[in-house]
């Protein structure tokens, strides 16, 4: 609206008064304050976000191997060796499981524990700060924390299953069974991600009129009602956000399966591989491509993502 | 409006004065080398606490070098060290050069040959595990300790099971986890940490070198791929050891570190065949974190027909081509590595000058001060085993293309043990890494 009025106002206005504008634009000097502002602020996002993001797309096209110089175009050889080796294949399936789980498990539980706290209560704000904790400890030290939990010899979980005479040997959770492992590991990134999916669709539910509420009960709504017609459907926004953001961090998953589990096929992400490729064959030219295949398959489902469950809602 | 034009120009000029900062900080990193050795301030990047402020005051106050230490946990170190390098960009004077990374290093030429610095002849004498640091004929690193995988046993526990002679031979050995388990001494009598990480490939080259064998060729060829082979031996020796109940099954996952601090050094194990070399001062004789002080010792390796040798996988220090100041590095590192600074740090001379985890000089006078004052725990074994058993793990030193191989090593064992794929399965994938790598 905005671009077709000013248009219209510009031609209708140059028409009337060319002259006196002409002499106007004539005699404004040149104001550099704006764009030397802005300046510091794109050069920064140039040379780090930009410049890297187009290196990696050109560099996963040549071959760039530390150890095998020079340089050279490769077309998609990069590409082709990455689908051709099983160990990658193996962790673009083992990925795709942890962003199946890790983004149902935590918009799930988002919505659950954002509608518990939708409505004030005592204590609400001690909870939520609570809440935050887990999303605000780095990856690494929760992977830590839960091997405590999990690990198969002296763990937490097998003694408390034990004390309860649940089960009579220890079990072993990581490592051993593919599935489970998968499972184990990405219960470590949803407990760091739930709280940030909860803000993000609390923030939704806040904006939700009570009158809807009540309007619909008295048209005789149930509770269960209500939270399908009502919050559901205008807390899409906030779920699609949160669902993104989830795409996002589980489709780039390192620190929880590196720390748990190691390189063992059982639970290598793609990140991990990309780390390997990169940092340990010195292969620089297939870690782009990994790179890339990466940053692509997170566009294409968080869009895939936002076509499904966004809708914008006016009140 | 004099005053608001003149905040914009001031304003103005001070945005534009950051966004050249910004320019600046965004074009190369690139150094140039000085050879000044005084009144210079160097960064040490290494996986270790740093020795007493006192020893590096000390260090500035003869010497005019002052050394900044970053210590950096040991995979973070490997990456920035390829970062760096690759963009060829200063990160450090001196850090880590693992056994594991010299054939890369040395290929791709990143450091600095130490015999441009140091009488590295000389220090061979000293030093035996300078051999692992020198392929090429090029020296790129100093051990700054002494580390090689030994067999460590709970002597408490198999005097339990009723063993007191201990096994020289590895079916001795096994015959006597046997034991230890058929008498219910303990559930699970062996430690190897099957996780799929590095612990996993040292302990299969340890277990192979007792066999009998090597795992590698001077061109890089398998050598293990016949069910005869050591090293086939070895690892079936190993995976039928988890199968057969002898190594607890929780170790599927657990790797090295993870494994001597939560079972061996409780007793809930009574042996690892390939542990590290300061483990029994450091760690099983400390009873903050064990619960079996004085109980456990060091074993000749058992072999085939007799002691078996050691491998050796110590660490180094060396000097990235990036160094702002190579000289002043290497004379850090001369003191560093010097027989009677090891000595101090180990805790010869007491414990204000111990460096923090640091256990087994690479200088054998070193070791021998710290054995004569009766300061190093199983001193006598240690010191022999470092001069007459201690090998490298690669002759030739480590291949350039060793951390694609090791991690071929320690997936395809880990899912032998954990029966997604059988012994044969698993030794044929590896020896098909080293194959294509090496060609």
């Amino acid at each position: 609206m905005t671009v077709i009025g000013s248009g219209t106002r510009h031609s209708v206005g140059s028409a009337r008064d060319a002259k006196p504008k002409q002499a106007r634009r004539r005699g404004r000097r040149f104001d550099a304050l704006p764009y030397a502002l802005v300046l510091p602020l794109a050069l920064f996002i140039v040379a780090l976000a930009l410049v890297p993001a187009a290196v990696t797309i050109v560099e996963s096209f040549f071959r760039v191997q530390e150890l095998n110089p020079p340089t050279v175009f490769d077309g998609l050889g990069n590409f082709r060796r990455l689908f051709s080796d099983s160990t990658i294949t193996a962790s673009m399936g083992n990925t795709a499981l942890y962003v199946v789980i890790g983004v149902i498990l935590s918009t799930v539980l988002g919505i659950v524990m954002a509608v518990t706290l939708q409505r004030p209560f005592r204590g609400r704000s001690i909870l939520i700060a609570v809440l935050v904790l887990p999303w605000a400890l780095p990856g690494v030290v929760e992977g830590i924390v839960w091997t405590g939990i999990w690990d198969s010899n002296t763990g937490l979980l097998n003694s408390v299953l034990s004390s309860l005479h649940l089960i009579s040997n220890y079990h072993v959770f990581l490592g051993q069974n593919r599935l489970l492992t998968i499972f184990a590991v990405e219960m470590v990134q949803v407990w760091q991600m739930t709280p940030l999916s909860t803000l993000l669709i609390l923030a939704s539910l806040q904006n939700i009129p009570h009158e809807l509420y009540e309007a619909a009960y008295l048209d005789g709504s149930s509770t269960w009602d209500a939270f399908r017609r009502v919050t559901l459907p205008l807390a899409r926004p906030g779920i699609a956000i949160a669902m993104v953001q989830a795409i996002i961090a589980t489709l780039n998953v390192f620190d929880q399966p590196y720390v748990l589990n190691g390189a063992a096929q059982t639970g290598a992400s793609l990140t991990e591989q990309t780390y390997f490729v990169s940092f340990q064959n010195l292969d620089f030219g297939e870690g782009y491509a990994l790179s890339l295949l990466i940053t692509v398959a997170t566009l294409i489902v968080s869009l895939g993502v936002v076509k499904l469950v966004y809708r914008p809602v006016e009140y | 409006m004099t005053s608001l034009r003149r905040t914009r120009t001031v304003l103005l000029a001070g945005v534009l004065a950051l966004a050249s900062v910004l320019a600046a900080g965004c074009s190369s990193g690139g150094s140039s080398a000085s050879n000044k050795t005084t009144g210079v301030t160097i960064t040490v990047a290494l996986p270790t606490a740093p020795p007493p402020q006192a020893s590096l005051d000390a260090f500035t106050k003869s010497t005019g070098i002052t050394v900044k230490w970053t210590n950096i946990d040991w995979d973070s170190l490997q990456t920035k060290i390829a970062a760096a390098a690759t963009a060829k960009t200063y990160f450090a004077d001196a850090t880590d050069v693992d056994w594991s990374r010299v054939g890369q290093l040395s290929k791709l030429n990143w450091f600095y040959p130490m015999e441009n610095y140091l009488d590295t002849k000389s220090l061979a004498t000293q030093m035996p595990q300078i051999s692992s640091f020198s392929p090429n004929g090029h020296v790129i690193g100093i051990p700054y300790d002494a580390s090689f995988l030994v067999t460590t046993v709970n002597k408490t526990l198999f005097a339990k099971a009723g063993i007191t002679t201990m096994p020289t031979t590895l079916d001795q050995y096994t015959a006597d986890l046997r034991q230890l388990k058929s008498k219910g001494v303990v559930q699970y009598p062996l430690n190897i940490p099957f996780a799929a990480a590095e612990g996993l490939s040292t302990y299969w080259y340890q277990t192979t070198a007792a066999f009998g064998g090597t795992i590698l060729d001077g061109s890089g060829k398998p050598q293990f791929t016949s069910p005869d082979s050591p090293g086939y031996k070895a690892a079936q020796w190993m995976v039928d050891a988890i199968k057969q109940g002898l190594v607890p099954p929780g170790n599927i996952n657990v790797p090295d570190t993870q494994a001597q601090q939560t079972l061996m050094a409780k007793g809930t194990v009574a042996s690892t065949f390939a542990d590290y070399s300061g483990n029994v001062g450091s760690l099983y004789n400390v009873p903050a974190s064990s619960s079996v002080v004085n109980q456990v010792t060091y074993l000749p390796t058992p072999g085939v027909s007799g002691a078996g040798p050691n491998m050796s996988n110590p660490d180094g220090i060396g000097i990235p081509r990036q160094a702002k100041y190579p000289a002043a590095a290497a004379k850090f590192i001369e003191w560093f590595t010097s027989a009677q600074n090891q000595a101090d740090f180990a805790g010869a001379n007491g414990p204000d000058k111990v460096m923090p985890g640091y256990f087994l000089p690479s200088q054998l006078a070193g070791v021998t001060q710290l054995n004569d004052k009766g300061k190093l725990i199983g001193g006598d074994e240690l010191s022999d085993l470092l001069k007459n058993s201690a090998k490298p793990i690669f002759q030739q030193g480590a291949p350039s293309w060793y951390p694609q191989f090791s991690k071929a090593v320690y997936t395809n064992l880990h899912a032998a043990a954990t029966n997604s794929m059988t012994v044969a399965a698993a030794i044929k994938a590896i020896a098909s890494t080293a194959n294509e790598l090496s060609s």
